[in-house]
């Protein structure tokens, strides 16, 4: 476990390096002046004449080796310093946390309730395998995936905005704005996680021990309770983990159509108006907490399943 | 003590009215070791199922009565059976690691039974734990009952399955092959515990087998099933000493593995494969153990048939998948100086131990067994389709086989077709990694008998890795004892069962001999008088 810990950790450190550079090189890739570029994100008043270009190209390092250059980019970054903003001229880092802030708790409200509610769908498809219950569940969850959130999201909001009142149709004020987006980004994750469930579930009650644990005296109840459930959710874990990450920077279409400050919404600004040290903040910190999150889910499923970590550690 | 008393006990299956269990009627007296024979498929499992009332879907109880003592079992509630269950009757089953729940430990399966039918919780249940897991042979049961089942060797499962078992304080106890996965020296030791707890708590024992050496070494009745019906019982000595049915007596000839059938080794002295100082070290390091193979020097002999004892961890498939090329080695050297002298890769061929694990169960057999002769560009589709036929003509199968998969044939019928898909590339020596120890004795009668047939007509050269030694005393010329990695002893097979050398040797070989009651030489005498 311990060798395991330590290699995953290097590889996390490895994953944010190789993106974090690739991310570094967009001012050098991208068409224009890649020295004015970095001086815009740099000196907050407008520099127009080669001289002073020149000056501060001299004073910032810009000709210094470009692993140098990277090196002074990377810590800068991670001690908070992500440079200013072409569009607004304020420091990349006020923008990115506030936003980050926001969609954690939006994918977080989203993929928690979609766990709340495949978790009693799948088991109950599982264990009612064949029944008409379990086709209804299977159907209807499966349906899901043929939803697309620009075509959700504008009925959630016809409804329970317009004609019901109910709900606030756009914005991010009171508590209340969270649900129809976090409703319309749970939806595709119900029917993955449902079935993901409900195959888990499957196995584990096809599992040879299941017997066994019938003819040690545990009713069916306790079996499922103790054998079934638990090995069934194992790969649940990952598969959230992967939602997550993915959710991060792919909650866009719902924050542009609910008027979301998040992250979604930034890396989509930054992009259409071409305010690179916005895109690289946003990237980097995405990136580097996506690849934290799958590290942790691996972590826990050698914790939840131990055979895996007699296997491989 | 109550007893348990099955009575007239008829299963069929609900969807088709196929009948499982016809008539089936048995006792079980405390402190009773009753062994139930039959080849696979004979309904064995489905009788130690019904008494519990675990039938799988879609098999029900038709007729017939389950009792113990007064209490009537066919009868009895939901929550009166889960009394029963692991309470009164307890189960061991044939894989113990399959067995056990992959993510909790040993411990907290045993304290399932201790809360289950002996209230025991907490401090209390920990220390009963460890206290069965010492009773069971856990020479560290502190450790045993924090390990997770994967870590257990199968052995070792066995025995922690016997203690959960034993937690509930059974009268009776379905042993449904509990020895079946296991080598002759375990399955010695978890027999002997089964016996000695008869004996100590007056426990009732159903001994579910296709093994005939241990029911005459331990049983005191026997009762032979033979496609759901009880075909013969009575004393151990009456039924294998004077069988009166054919079935009965099919299923003692196929565990006669006499020596009678050996054939003279060759007389010209040509190596087949040559091991010099075979090392296998798997790991770097310092977390690397003790080699899996420690400096293995070994010469096959052209037309020989080899035999490769050794206890499951002992070596024997690294070894095997080495001498294939499956496995590199760490230092050493494997040459083959063949008859056709020519360096292929195919002219040593390995057949596998699990039939149904050695086939993608997606592909037809057709499809399985061409894949090797396609990288063979010469061949035309016509061809292949001739030269598969002749080999599954040539292990005594079908064609018509072919075009099924897998999932759709008998291990027996699998185990054919592995030695057919050998037997196309024309090999010169054919490894047989524990070929036949997935399978019941009748078939690995056939399966052997094949094998001798393919070593005569072909000149094959043969390499037998197996833990049974009847095997070995069956069918080689030849013994060679792996331990611990090591090769302790290789010898002529009479002169191995005369006098073994090697202190583990000697262990194997007075494993192999019966030891309590009845002995098997008895049988066999009898069975050639007649």
């Amino acid at each position: 476990m311990i060798t395991f810990l330590a290699k995953r950790t290097v590889t996390l450190v490895v994953a944010v390096l190789l993106s974090s550079f690739a991310v570094f090189l967009i001012p050098y890739v991208t068409p224009g002046d890649p020295v004015r570029k970095i001086i815009r994100s740099r000196v907050a008043g407008d520099v127009v004449d080669d001289a002073t270009v020149r000056a501060l190209g001299e004073s910032l390092g810009l000709n210094d080796p470009l692993p140098v250059q990277y090196l002074r980019w990377l810590g800068d970054f991670f001690t908070g310093d992500m440079g200013l903003s072409h569009i607004s001229r304020t420091p990349v880092v006020d923008q990115v946390m506030p936003a980050l802030g926001i969609t954690l708790s939006l994918v977080f409200v989203a993929l928690g309730a979609a766990v709340v509610v495949s978790l009693p769908l799948g088991i109950i498809a599982a264990l009612k395998q064949g029944s008409k219950t379990d086709k209804l569940i299977t159907t209807v969850t499966q349906s899901f995936i043929a939803m697309p959130e620009y075509w959700l999201a504008p009925l959630l909001v016809l409804v329970f905005a317009l004609k019901l009142s109910l709900l606030p149709s756009a914005g991010w004020n009171t508590a209340s704005s969270i649900v129809l987006p976090a409703a319309t980004l749970a939806l595709r994750p119900i029917s993955f996680f449902t079935s993901a469930v409900r195959s888990g579930m499957i196995d584990a009650l096809d599992a040879e021990h299941i017997s066994a644990a019938r003819a040690r005296g545990l009713s069916h109840v306790q079996t499922v309770m103790r054998h079934v459930v638990p090995n069934g959710l194992v790969p649940l874990s990952t598969l959230f983990a992967v939602w997550f990450a993915g959710l991060l920077g792919g909650s866009v279409i719902v924050e542009v159509i609910f008027a979301i400050p998040g992250m979604g919404r930034l890396l989509f600004d930054a992009v259409v108006n071409s305010d690179i040290p916005l895109a690289q903040g946003g990237v980097v910190v995405v990136v580097a907490l996506a690849v934290a999150i799958t590290t942790l889910a691996d972590f826990l499923h050698r914790i939840l399943s131990p055979k895996v970590s007699g296997a491989l550690a | 003590m109550p007893e348990l008393v099955v009575e007239d006990l008829t299963v069929h299956s609900a969807e088709t009215g196929r009948p499982i269990l016809d008539g089936v009627s048995l006792t079980v007296k405390p402190g009773e070791f009753v062994a139930l024979v039959g080849g696979s498929g004979s309904g064995k499992t489905m009788t130690a199922r019904s008494i519990l009332q675990l039938l799988p879907q879609p098999l029900r109880i038709k007729s017939g009565s389950i009792r113990l003592g007064s209490l009537d079992v066919a009868g009895a509630s939901e929550s009166e059976l889960n009394r029963i269950r692991g309470g009164r009757l307890g189960m061991l089953f044939q894989q113990p690691k399959k067995m056990f729940n992959p993510n909790k430990s040993i411990g907290a399966h045993l304290r399932e039974p201790l809360k289950l039918h002996a209230g025991l919780r907490g401090h209390a249940a920990k220390a009963k734990v460890l206290e069965l897991l010492a009773e069971v042979g856990f020479e560290d049961p502190q450790r045993g009952a924090s390990s997770y089942p994967h870590q257990l060797s199968g052995g070792m499962a066995q025995r922690a399955m016997t203690a959960m078992a034993l937690a509930g304080q059974p009268e009776i106890l379905l042993a449904d092959e509990p020895t079946s996965a296991l080598d002759k020296v375990l399955e010695q030791q978890i027999l002997e515990l089964l016996d000695q707890q008869r004996i100590q708590r007056g426990l009732g024992i159903l001994y579910i087998t296709h093994n005939l050496a241990s029911v005459a070494a331990f049983a005191d009745r026997v009762l032979v099933m033979d496609a759901g019906v009880i075909v013969e019982s009575g004393t151990t000595e009456s039924v294998l000493g004077s069988p009166k049915t054919m079935y009965t007596r099919r299923l003692l000839e196929a565990s006669n593995l006499a020596p009678t059938g050996i054939p003279e080794p060759p007389k010209h002295q040509r190596s087949a494969l040559k091991l010099t100082k075979v090392v296998k070290q798997f790991g770097s390091g310092k977390r690397s153990g003790r080699p899996a193979l420690d400096s293995i020097s070994l010469e096959v002999q052209q037309g020989e048939i080899l035999g490769i004892l050794g206890q499951s961890g002992s070596g024997k498939s690294t070894l095997a998948r080495a001498i294939v090329g499956l496995e590199g080695i760490s230092s050493g050297s494997i040459s083959r100086t063949l008859v056709a002298n020519d360096a292929r890769a195919t002219a040593v061929q390995l057949v596998f131990q699990e039939p149904h694990d050695s086939f993608d169960p997606r592909m037809t057999l057709r499809a399985s067994l061409e894949a090797p002769l396609r990288s063979h560009k010469e061949f035309s589709a016509e061809e292949r389709s001739r030269k598969l036929t002749s080999a599954m003509e040539e292990v005594e199968l079908d064609p018509a086989l072919l075009d099924r998969r897998p999932g759709q044939c008998s291990g027996g019928q699998l185990q054919r077709v592995t030695i057919a898909r050998a037997l196309l590339l024309e090999p010169e020596v054919l490894i047989c990694d524990e070929a036949t120890s997935a399978l019941d004795a009748l078939t690995q009668r056939t399966i052997l008998d094949l094998l001798q047939r393919l070593h005569r007509d072909r000149a094959l050269t043969l390499v037998i890795i197996t833990h049974d030694m009847d095997v070995v005393r069956h069918m080689c010329q030849r013994v060679a004892v792996l331990y611990q990695g090591c090769l302790v002893e290789l010898t002529d097979t009479d002169r191995f069962f005369a006098d073994p050398q090697h202190q583990h040797s000697q262990a194997l070989v007075s494993a192999a001999i019966p030891c309590r009651g009845l002995h098997l030489k008895k049988i066999r005498a009898a069975l050639q008088v007649n």
